[in-house]
């Protein structure tokens, strides 16, 4: 049991090799990198290609066309269309037991268009040549009636016509392995982690996702592609009902863009053990004793902070007030291009929509507008921003960065998260090494509660394992810990970085925003990194502990 | 248009008659929904969404499997059937399988509104030109969303359960900022009726508190507070208590109503003043009678003065305690009183004025502590008195505290809910509201 500093790091490091940022060469495809664009995609590894060639969306891209064509004919500018069919296959156990098993699948058309400088959507689940007609004419009647309150029209920036198709490396499909395998799998976890005394409650999940789109725009581009997505989970709730208290401890595997061999390097059943003695160490862990401190965030943790303090703030929708009524604005304006310093020197971020394994990697967007690999924070300066066609000809830049997305046939596509990622030091340090470094801190891993202002100013953020440290060592479990801090005083304060041995993908399939609200699906990479917060102690509203 | 009873029913009787295990049943859902979208004082995305959902549970022998998919027609919904049928084959058995319901008795409930259900570009257009109007007048910038659905959900058993609900809901939210980004103020309402909802009186409040917070605001010094926090407010802390009704967390161990060997029904956790119930057929703000696997809802006291009277059971865990089941509720009211905002702060000598709560998380399940931000009009108050806007807030309290310490109920009124579950609440003066931290966002 991983009750010892060098027990822990086997368990965070070795032991989850898995989620190791993965090799190139360990995909079936190649990689997506399109920079700079080509006109058409490389072949998907041949898997993927007959994944393409029987697709069910291929009978129906007739129906994309005429959307496209009526909509052209009733007068917009610009369309794009898009089939879009979604499966999620989700299995569920608790404790002894399956609780859930879902096979459920979404399939519609979507169309968009640009008519008289104004944006209309419409979409439907029926794929008629009728009911797709009406559609394309009452996006363009809606546009047609936007219009009229609109000072200034949309324009978009040129983008190269594509006709390609893409399908995201995977080795196993998490689709073709047998439900009743999935289950065996997640019950023997779930049996391990029971069998430690102490602990109440196991739930364990894989959940597999397949997105499959196939867009086709007025300018001619024709883009084809699927996607799969795995995430498998595994949780322990210890209690202790004599004092009322209870924990969960959550496995720190990240959801990946790959197939099922993503949930074998989890491996649920050899994790299992560790994770319910760790809901153990939890329940029974010293309250944290609030104030300023250095904490190491590992890569489990620091995700999330990157997302919602970087990658949300660097959103150019934001930044322009699109978003104002429910997402927020953004303290990063336009103006502050290439000027604001919001980190030390150290912090090197970047956008990248070709990273394998990124859960928001893609070979072109649901504009067509290719993938890329770009810098947001150089030298602790913002530099860069998210686009699409539209953000990009409101700013006066001359491309797209390629950030269009919707979840869905139903869903107007807009402007969504790449993978933004803090990219390791050069010193290659390891997790060691930066606890080794610090006299007074905790080690903070995983995801706990998170929130953040509508501006990304303000932040608190929790986890799943505290470790205190000591003089260069890891000397006991915490509880009740969350860190709170400014976005600019939090990049500004990293003054330790891992090296690229420590990198890891962290990220999540459900990022909310817009209205209606939209799920994307985003990763994060970083290596574990220090930082200066203010550690408060949750177990009391006043942060200062029992 | 979403599906009619009638379309439903056929559908769920192809299903039903096409099965060939005794234990399946059909959930349908569909919806219509219309959207303009405005930001920056014009109009950014508009859209009209046709959705339709079909999920089918098979049960063979304990183990069940659902399959779902986007299909009306009869050969479509029969091969979601199969398949649903072939994958239960192949599932372990979940021994907490219930036997599906037979025909149940429900509230007769008319929550749609034909205004709604004809909503179109014209009407979404002028409703937005409204608020548009507001803030250009006010020299504001305004964004926010128009929003109409009209849905349907039929679930049908093999048992000989068939039921419907049907309803309507119109949105409207905005939220007007300065042109320098200094102040930002939020307005919105929602109805199932078209009528009830003007969007100048929106825009105005949303006009109003953006003007109220213009310029730099000081910071207060994080800490208790006396605070007004407005329905908005108290409907976005609220929903954690709601959320965490259920029996059997309580029961397990696993939450704030567990107690040694049970629960913490019975107790009078509250203030006496504290009633908080559900009710479908309530008349301004009707809600579905259905509940999930089609156990009826019914008008539910949760607590009354102060004390819990009910906990969510679903069927397996009621019948395992030898309890009735009691489904979650789909909307929430609170007893208060008769005076608006104003007058709850003329009764405050010192204190905090909080519009709206964002970015509401769980910190720590045990105590219901949650943590969040005010947002779009944070206001001291001074002898009674609005003395200026503040800084942002971060807090990190509980509904609970909400419900112990509250000083004040004010007159209840419908907010703006996200999660479908409709929230009638009234504004709260509570004492020793805990701030924890300073934002500088606007």
């Amino acid at each position: 049991m991983p009750s010892t500093r060098r027990a822990f790091l086997a368990a965070t490091t070795a032991a989850t090799a898995g989620l190791v940022w993965p090799h190139r060469e360990a995909w079936a495809g190649p990689a997506p990198a399109r920079v700079p664009a080509p006109a058409s995609a490389p072949a998907s590894a041949d898997a993927g290609a007959r994944m393409l060639a029987m697709s069910p969306l291929l009978r129906d891209e007739p129906l994309a066309q005429l959307a496209v064509d009526a909509a052209r004919k009733a007068g917009a500018s610009y369309v794009d269309a898009r089939l879009v069919a979604w499966q999620r296959e989700q299995i569920s156990v608790r404790d002894d037991h399956v609780s859930d098993v879902g096979l459920r699948t979404d399939y519609g058309l979507g169309v968009r268009v640009l008519a008289d400088g104004a944006w209309g959507f419409a979409a439907t689940q029926r794929l008629d040549s009728k009911s797709v007609g009406d559609a394309a004419r009452s996006a363009v009647s809606m546009a047609r009636r936007s219009a009229l309150l609109m000072p200034e029209p949309i324009s978009l920036v040129a983008t190269p016509v594509v006709r390609g198709a893409w399908v995201s490396p995977m080795q196993q499909d998490p689709f073709a392995v047998p439900m009743a395998d999935k289950a065996g799998l997640l019950l023997a976890a779930a049996r391990v982690a029971m069998a430690i005394k102490g602990v109440a409650h196991v739930d364990a999940t894989i959940l597999g996702v397949r997105e499959e789109k196939l867009l086709i725009t007025s300018e001619g581009s024709r883009v084809h592609q699927i996607f799969h997505r795995v995430l498998p989970g595994l949780t322990a709730t210890a209690i202790d009902r004599r004092r009322g208290r209870f924990v969960t401890r959550d496995h720190e595997v990240a959801p990946m863009l790959a197939g099922y061999e993503h949930v074998t390097a989890a491996d649920l059943v050899g994790q299992a053990p560790v994770i319910a003695d760790e809901a153990l160490q939890k329940l029974h862990a010293a309250p944290v004793v609030p104030g300023k401190k250095q904490v190491i965030l590992a890569p489990s943790n620091l995700w999330l902070t990157i997302h919602e303090s970087i990658g949300h703030s660097t959103e150019l929708d934001r930044a322009l007030g699109w978003e104002a009524n429910f997402a927020g604005t953004s303290f990063l304006t336009p103006d502050k291009r290439g000027k604001l310093k919001i980190g030390s020197e150290r912090v090197q971020i970047t956008a990248d929509r070709t990273q394998p394994g990124g859960l928001a990697t893609t070979a072109w967007d649901d504009e067509a507008v290719a993938a890329q690999r770009w810098a947001i924070v150089e030298d602790g300066v913002f530099v860069g921003w998210q686009t699409t066609r539209d953000l990009a000809a409101a700013v006066g830049d001359t491309s797209s960065r390629g950030c269009l997305y919707a979840d869905g046939y139903g869903s107007v596509a807009f402007p969504r998260m790449p993978n933004v990622s803090l990219q390791p030091g050069a010193e290659g340090y390891t997790t060691e090494d930066l606890i080794n470094a610090t006299d007074d801190g905790i080690l903070i891993s995983g995801r706990g509660s998170w929130s953040i202002d509508q501006q990304r100013y303000n932040f608190q953020f929790g986890g799943q394992f505290f470790w205190e440290i000591k003089k260069g060592r890891l000397t006991r479990p915490l509880r009740d810990v969350a860190y709170q801090a400014n976005t600019v005083e939090f990049w500004s304060s990293c003054d330790m970085l891992g090296g690229a041995a420590s990198y890891r993908l962290g990220g999540t399939i459900s990022d909310g925003k817009g209205e209606p609200s939209q799920s994307n699906a985003v990763s994060h990479g970083c290596p574990p990194a220090r930082f200066t917060v203010n550690v408060i102690n949750t177990s009391t509203n006043t942060g200062s502990g029992t | 248009m979403s599906l009619r009873r009638s379309e439903a029913q056929a559908l769920v009787k192809t299903a039903l008659k096409a099965a060939t295990l005794a234990d399946v049943r059909v959930r349908i859902t569909s919806s219509r929904s219309g959207n303009l979208r405005f930001a920056g004082n014009a109009p950014t995305t508009a859209g009209e969404v046709e959705r339709l959902d079909v999920s089918v549970t098979a049960t063979r022998d304990q183990a069940s499997a659902t399959v779902s998919g986007t299909t009306r027609d009869a050969p479509g919904v029969i091969a979601l059937v199969r398949r649903a049928e072939a994958l239960a084959a192949l599932a372990p058995k979940d021994p907490e399988h219930m036997p599906p319901l037979g025909p149940q008795t429900y509230l007769r409930v008319d929550a749609e509104d034909p205004a709604v259900v004809k909503l179109g570009p014209d009407e979404r257009s002028d409703a937005v030109a409204r608020v548009l109007k507001v803030a250009r007048d006010a020299k504001l910038v305004a964004s926010g969303l128009y929003e109409h659905v009209h849905k349907s959900m039929s679930f049908g058993t093999s048992a000989g359960l068939f039921a419907y609900h049907a309803d309507t809901t119109v949105t409207l939210t905005t939220t007007c900022r300065t042109s320098d980004g200094s102040g930002s103020g939020w307005g919105g309402a929602m109805s199932h009726r078209l009528a009830d909802l003007d969007a100048t009186a929106v825009a105005r409040r949303a006009a109003d508190k953006a003007e109220m917070t213009r310029g730099t605001a000081p910071a207060l010094a994080p800490g208790a507070y006396t605070v007004v926090l407005e329905a908005q407010a108290v409907a976005d802390l609220l929903g954690f208590l709601i959320g965490s009704l259920g029996a059997r967390a309580a029961d397990e161990g696993r939450s704030f109503f567990s107690r040694p060997g049970g629960n913490a029904l019975g107790e009078a956790l509250f203030g006496p003043q504290i009633r908080v119930y559900s009710d479908p057929q309530d008349p301004a703000h009707p809600s579905t009678p259905v509940g999930t696997d089609g156990l009826p809802l019914t008008k539910t006291t949760w607590i009354d003065q102060g004390k819990l009277l009910a906990l969510t059971t679903p069927r397996w865990w009621a019948q395992k305690q030898g309890r009735a089941p009691v489904p979650a509720p789909r909307s929430v009211f609170m007893a208060g009183g008769t005076a608006d905002v104003s007058g709850l702060v003329r009764g405050v000598q010192s204190g905090v004025l909080v519009t709206r709560l964002w970015y509401n998380r769980m910190l720590d399940p045990r105590q219901i502590l949650a943590t969040g931000l005010t947002r779009d009009g944070t206001f001291k108050i001074d002898a009674g008195k609005l003395a200026g806007a503040v800084k942002n807030m971060r807090y990190n309290e509980s509904p609970v505290t909400l419900l112990k310490q509250a000083l004040a109920l004010g007159k209840p009124e419908r907010v703006v809910d996200e999660g479908g579950t409709i929230y009638v609440v009234p504004p709260i003066v509570v004492e020793g509201f805990h701030f924890a931290s300073v934002s500088d966002a606007v």
